[in-house]
């Protein structure tokens, strides 16, 4: 029999806002633990939630770019249920008004670009980190309180690739509006997947596993593939399909059994009596979503339509933001389109792949970038002095006009100069001169070979072409 | 006589006229504190409140509260001060940040010397579920009779004479019916009209910050120093507030009054009845125009079920931080399931487990629409209901209390008439937020029982004139309990 999966994703984004969901704390990832949190993070009687604003025009922005349905008015539930990581022994949802309903994207896998609806986007506020120790466990509350997006998908994704692909749009909206870090390996991008199996053509849901503890995008596809495997053989063997959570273990590349999921927990949502509903006007949401940072999908037009780059060049770039904002920070200071994306897919991006490093860390920063390329626009230096000169500047924090001087880099475009060389090359080289006459090509090359030698590289190459070959046709 | 057995404005006076001192003030009321047999006190702040009485030396013309020695119902967080809320859930508990209404008084001057004993969580109306155990009624020496709650302490300190006034909190009727048996001035404002933020929540849709005073007056200055917006808490209103002692004195001639029939007809003791009517004649002679109207009977008797529906989910929900891992005493176990279990079972009273209990009840998946959402039917429709009377009436009066307050032995009948109505109705203003004061009508056998005046939302400038009204013509005004012998 064959089977057909059925995915639908859960995705967790955490906000870096200034300050938390419902609390003035601050959001900070990496300091010290316990130490970014006020009385409310840790539930201290009294305490009362007030709505962070960026935290909702955020959630606008997502909504508006996933094509959602947006609610004119904010509710909050609370979700009631006891755990050591949960300050509140409640946590703040949106449960019965999501801020978001019926969005989509589409997603690009073994079946071409297909269109995933999605269910519901709503805000809520993270839990406490646990760190698990041998027979104790330690709880940092920094983490408490900052603002989460849910995503939910409709069980509408096929296979990993799929899925992956899902995730890496979801990614993609979240960085590029500035709203998260999206890292799946920090946890500021969570992934659960719900998998099950159903005989093709079949219209009632297998049963469901949860897949949880996914730290990258090759991992999503991994995870589900690995786990679409899996269950096909159970069912193939007649065995059934167990309804439980699993993990994705990344050392293994298998998912892993954490527990069964029995009845669902009761969580005895109710409406949240402190935060009174919040009317959000036309104003205030067109406004969040026209002041929104541009999207990538609407950079990859731009940069086809207005910059004129290929489709290839502007795909490269929008697969990070911070790429992006590197190329428009060239284009803005005046290099051409075309040569910005060459050195970023060629120069830079070998530099970084090299040294596995983001391009946020790169020590040439964008001016002294578009100095050096305008070096080569003037014709002060070759493109190949251009890459050479590009190698001292990692190193150097000099402009690379003094850093060229330095290193005697000016390229010679000094007509007079250059033909004093040329001469003295062709008077040097007859046996050139008479096989360039009887018709050998090559030996143009060589004499201008022999002008590059004898300038060290500093001769303009064009100019000194043109000069080789006026000289030789007055011979 | 004392100075402190003044009123708030009286005592200013005498303040500003030099004739007595803060911190003349805050050692009398200290030893009057300590001194109080009634189980008033949590804690007695002696260091804290004279050094901050010494401070104050350039009496403030302007300021009421000034160096006015006042306490706090123990359910106020107070920063580095022990804050229990009447519960070993959290013996030891130090806050780290004062209330938005400790704030206030604090830059007012005003010298908090204690905190008062409370119902455990504020979750109860007879002053004896706190973990300190029963808190007397001043008036009633045998120490046989309730002061009401569950801002228990509060109301004792106030009508003891120990301070001028008091902050309470009312969530059904928490303030306002320890008021009616102390004989003192309770008010609760409109919900969102002072700050919650610091206040233990019991059921935050129907939780107020209240104060009991002994007069008209004092309400309306206690009100001026506490009324305003709140950026800690998103309930809190921007309406702005008014000078409120201004507008007690305007005249209630004109005023539209209605009166519940079916609840002065339920079961209260004649004398109450006959003190109400008595002053409703003398209200009509103010020029303020009485009507009885009609209420649905039905709804009436829903008050309490639908109380403690609601009261009870939003309480088992808002008490879940509550879990010994992050304050309060620790009982910890090898799971942290254990580790909560061991503290909740250890910390609650069974009476407050039996309210859990009906809370989680109530909100289940399976249970949810027939309790917790039908009870919130019920309270919309009973709002409804009232609002269809503030179409056509300023203000809403009723007796307080069925009767004086009762011993701690009485057996009351949860589904009588007089328990279900007479005894309950003063949750009306917590349903719709409605402001509400109850102060002193009458007494009987030595014991006060009071009247109650409920306005629109943000009318407290009415309330409060129509209660200076009351009290002019009862003359009930600073009324305190007999004081002990040999103090």
């Amino acid at each position: 029999m064959n089977f057909e999966a059925v995915i639908g994703l859960e995705i967790h984004v955490e906000m870096n806002t200034k300050s938390k969901m419902f609390s003035p704390a601050p959001v900070t990832f990496g300091t010290a633990p316990n130490s970014a949190t006020l009385p409310i993070d840790l539930a201290h009687p009294g305490t009362m939630p007030t709505l962070n604003k960026q935290a909702v025009i955020n959630a606008i922005r997502v909504c508006s770019a996933l094509h959602m349905d947006i609610d004119r008015e904010l509710w909050f539930d609370r979700k009631n249920y006891f755990y050591s990581d949960l300050p509140k022994g409640y946590q703040i949802t949106q449960n019965e008004r999501p801020i978001g309903k019926n969005g989509h994207i589409y997603v690009t896998g073994e079946f071409g670009r297909r269109r995933i609806n999605i269910t519901r986007l709503h805000l809520e506020e993270d839990t406490a980190m646990q760190h698990h120790f041998y027979d104790y466990t330690l709880l940092d509350y920094n983490r408490a309180g900052i603002p989460l997006i849910e995503i939910v998908s409709e069980p509408e994704i096929r296979t990993g690739k799929e899925a992956a692909d899902y995730v890496d749009k979801i990614r993609s909206i979240v960085t590029f509006t500035d709203i998260s870090t999206g890292k799946m390996e920090e946890g500021s991008l969570r992934c659960d997947v719900n998998i099950s199996l159903r005989p093709i053509g079949a219209t009632k849901f297998g049963t469901k596993v949860e897949v949880k503890n996914i730290n990258s995008i090759n991992n999503v596809a991994k995870a589900v593939d690995f786990e679409i495997a899996r269950q096909n053989e159970v069912l193939l063997s007649g065995k059934q399909v167990v309804q439980e959570t699993r993990r994705y273990d990344d050392a293994l590349k298998e998912t892993v059994s954490m527990r069964l999921k029995t009845d669902s927990v009761d969580y005895k949502y109710f409406t949240e009596p402190n935060l009174i509903p919040v009317k959000l006007t036309e104003k205030f949401i067109t406004d969040a979503i026209a002041t929104c940072p541009e999207l990538a999908e609407v950079k990859y037009e731009r940069y086809m339509q207005q910059l004129g780059l290929s489709e290839y060049d502007a795909s490269l770039l929008i697969a990070s933001k911070e790429t992006c904002q590197y190329f428009d920070a060239l284009v803005t200071l005046g290099v051409p389109a075309k040569i910005a994306s060459n050195w970023l897919s060629g120069e830079i991006s070998s530099y970084l792949n090299k040294n596995q490093v983001s391009i946020e860390i790169f020590p040439i920063k964008p001016s002294r970038m578009a100095e050096l390329l305008s070096l080569i626009d003037k014709g002060t230096i070759s493109n190949k002095q251009a890459r050479d000169l590009f190698v001292h500047m990692l190193e150097s924090t000099d402009s690379p006009a003094q850093l060229a001087s330095k290193l005697g880099m000016m390229q010679i475009s000094d007509e007079g100069a250059l033909l004093q060389v040329v001469t003295t090359v062709l008077n040097e080289n007859t046996q050139s001169i008479a096989d360039y006459k009887a018709g050998k090509d090559r030996a143009l090359g060589f004499l201008v070979g022999q002008v590059m030698k004898r300038t060290m590289g500093k001769a303009n190459p064009g100019l000194a072409s043109q000069l080789v070959k006026q000289e030789l046709d007055k011979r | 006589m004392s100075y402190l057995d003044l009123t708030i404005k009286e005592i200013h006076e005498a303040l500003v006229a030099r004739l007595v001192t803060p911190i003349e003030l805050v050692k009398e009321a200290l030893e009057r504190a300590k001194a109080n047999t009634d189980n008033a006190f949590e804690i007695i702040l002696e260091q804290e409140a004279l050094a901050q009485a010494a401070m104050l030396l350039e009496p403030e013309v302007d300021n009421m509260l000034w160096g006015i020695p006042y306490v706090a119902k123990d359910n106020f967080s107070t920063k580095d001060i022990p804050t229990t809320g009447g519960s070993n859930i959290l013996t030891g508990y130090v806050p780290l940040f004062d209330a938005t209404v400790i704030t206030r008084l604090k830059e007012k001057h005003a010298i908090l010397i204690g905190k008062t004993t409370l119902d455990e969580l504020a979750m109860g109306g007879t002053g004896k579920s706190g973990h300190k155990g029963k808190t007397f009624n001043p008036y009633d020496k045998t120490k046989q009779r309730m002061i009401g709650g569950s801002s228990s302490g509060s109301a004792a300190a106030v009508c003891a004479g120990i301070v001028p006034f008091a902050l309470g909190s009312d969530t059904g009727d928490s303030v306002r019916k320890p008021a009616s048996y102390a004989g003192l001035v309770g008010m609760k404002p409109t919900w969102g009209r002072i700050s919650r933020y610091g206040l233990f929540p019991f059921a935050p849709s129907l939780d107020h910050v209240g104060f009991l005073t002994r007069s008209a007056y004092d309400a309306a200055l206690v009100l001026n120093a506490l009324a305003k917006s709140d950026k800690y808490d998103a309930t809190c209103s921007d309406t702005p507030a008014i000078d409120y002692t201004n507008s007690i004195n305007q005249p209630i001639a004109g005023k539209r009054i209605a009166i519940i029939e079916e609840i002065v007809k339920s079961k209260h003791r004649p004398e109450v009845i006959k003190a109400f009517e008595a002053i409703v004649e003398q209200l009509k002679n103010d020029g303020a125009i009485v009507t009885i109207v009609k209420f649905r009977r039905d709804l009436l008797e829903a008050i309490f079920p639908i109380y403690i529906t609601i009261s009870c989910a939003e309480a088992t929900s808002n008490a879940a931080n509550l879990d010994g891992i992050k304050f309060g005493p620790a009982t910890w176990g090898t799971t942290y399931e254990d580790a909560m279990r061991n503290a909740r079972t250890a910390g609650f009273s069974e009476l407050i487990k039996r309210r859990f209990v009906i809370g989680s009840y109530a909100l289940l998946r399976e249970n949810q629409e027939v309790l917790f959402l039908r009870a919130q039917k019920g309270r919309r429709l009973i709002v409804e209901e009232l609002n269809k009377i503030y179409q056509d009436h300023d203000l809403i009066l009723a007796p307080a209390a069925p009767s004086i307050a009762p011993k701690f032995e009485d057996k009351t009948d949860q589904l009588s008439d007089e328990y279900l109505i007479a005894d309950n109705h003063l949750v009306l203003g917590n349903f719709g937020g409605f402001p509400g004061v109850t102060l002193p009508l009458g007494k009987l056998n030595d014991m006060p029982f009071g009247i109650h005046v409920m306005g629109r939302p943000f009318e407290e400038g009415l309330v409060l004139a129509a209660s200076q009204a009351i009290e002019n013509h009862t003359g009930l005004r600073n009324m305190i309990a007999p004081k002990e012998v040999n103090l």
